[in-house]
């Protein structure tokens, strides 16, 4: 899984050599950004299942028939109950990627493929765009998190809302 | 969830297991009970994190007299049994004592690898896996090469903790590097429980 020591040591094995001053100034930068990013993750795994909610609310106060357009009466619940599962799975996705401090946990677990997916069950991505617009918009620092790791969050989030569109 | 298959046979993605971190490992190990990363797990990531100069100057200390390493350990096995210079040991022929010197040095070079990650997938998935196979098939007494490896490892702890007795200390603030010279010992032992 990418990160920026996978990286570094990738180029160096594939050069055959040690690593190099220079690999270790790459690596030492990285663990110099990495407490704010730990900051964000923490905070992140313990709020999940707020921050999930606001953004199905916000989805469904858009989108009142949810993300397939169905009629609203008949599956309701079911629906924000799947609209806030796959809220939890991005935000868990996001939280290992504020750990390993690159995109990879998303690319590689719910980006790859997500339109096509997303096509073939009629569901509108918008809508999660909606969902990440809201949280994106939510964050405050330092009610929430210092600016440093509210930074490396929307960071993420933005990523994510890119990906949708 | 949409995990897609088609990279694991990309020509540019050679190595089916992809190398971690100890960052992307604890991503990969909560992935698989599809829980966040909190706590715990947590603690221990800042503890790296807090711990990093020491980490890189460990590794530094391993890069930077990787030669002398080496060729001690090399040395040390000959000087041992001296039966490996002589005609049909080990390392009878220089070629052969040559190809004995480059692979101490890329068992060395994984191992800091690893360290640097604060993983061991480097090394187990580009260094030692199919490596006894290959040394039986090329017969290498894998003995005396486990014996390389410890000498290795007792080079490069006496580096770490800065407790060498040759002129060659480093000028470093001293502290505590007992766990790191710990976990560097932990990776040759991985390679000599891998060869013998």
């Amino acid at each position: 899984m990418k990160s920026v020591i996978t990286t570094v040591v990738g180029a160096a094995d594939s050069a055959s050599r040690f690593p190099t001053a220079s690999d270790m100034e790459s690596v030492q930068g990285s663990i110099q950004r990495a407490s704010a990013r730990l900051e964000a993750a923490e905070k992140l795994a313990s709020n999940y299942d707020q921050v999930a909610q606001e953004a199905v609310d916000a989805v469904y106060a858009q989108y009142p028939n949810g993300a397939t357009g169905r009629q609203p009466r008949k599956c309701a619940t079911e629906g924000k109950e799947k609209c806030k599962r796959d809220f939890v799975h991005y935000l868990r996705l996001i939280n290992y990627c504020l750990v390993t401090g690159g995109t990879g946990p998303l690319d590689e677990l719910a980006i790859n493929g997500q339109k096509e997916v997303y096509k073939a069950l009629s569901i509108d991505a918008g809508t999660y765009v909606a969902g990440f617009s809201h949280i994106r918009s939510r964050g405050c620092a330092p009610r929430d998190m210092s600016a440093q790791a509210l930074t490396a969050y929307n960071q993420l989030l933005d990523y994510v809302i890119n990906s949708l569109g | 969830m949409f995990i897609r298959d088609a990279e694991c046979i990309s020509p540019n993605n050679v190595f089916h297991n992809p190398m971690l971190d100890a960052f992307s490992r604890a991503a990969v190990s909560a992935d698989s009970s599809g829980s966040f990363i909190g706590g715990g797990e947590l603690a221990s990531l800042k503890s790296f994190i807090a711990d990093g100069n020491k980490r890189l100057d460990a590794v530094n200390a391993i890069t930077s007299n990787a030669s002398c390493i080496v060729s001690d350990a090399v040395a040390g096995i000959c000087c041992e049994n001296t039966g490996l210079t002589a005609p049909n040991g080990g390392v009878y022929t220089n070629r052969k004592m040559a190809a004995c010197l480059r692979d101490g040095e890329i068992v060395l070079r994984y191992v800091s690898y690893a360290l640097l990650a604060g993983d061991a997938s480097v090394l187990q998935d580009r260094c030692l896996n199919g490596l006894r196979e290959t040394y039986a098939a090329l017969g290498v007494p894998t003995g005396s090469a486990a014996r390389a490896v410890a000498i290795m490892k007792a080079a490069a702890s006496a580096l770490i903790t800065n407790t060498n007795s040759q002129p060659k200390k480093m000028a470093l603030t001293s502290g505590d590097c007992a766990s790191l010279s710990g976990e560097a010992a932990s990776y040759f032992d991985m390679v000599i429980s891998a060869i013998s």
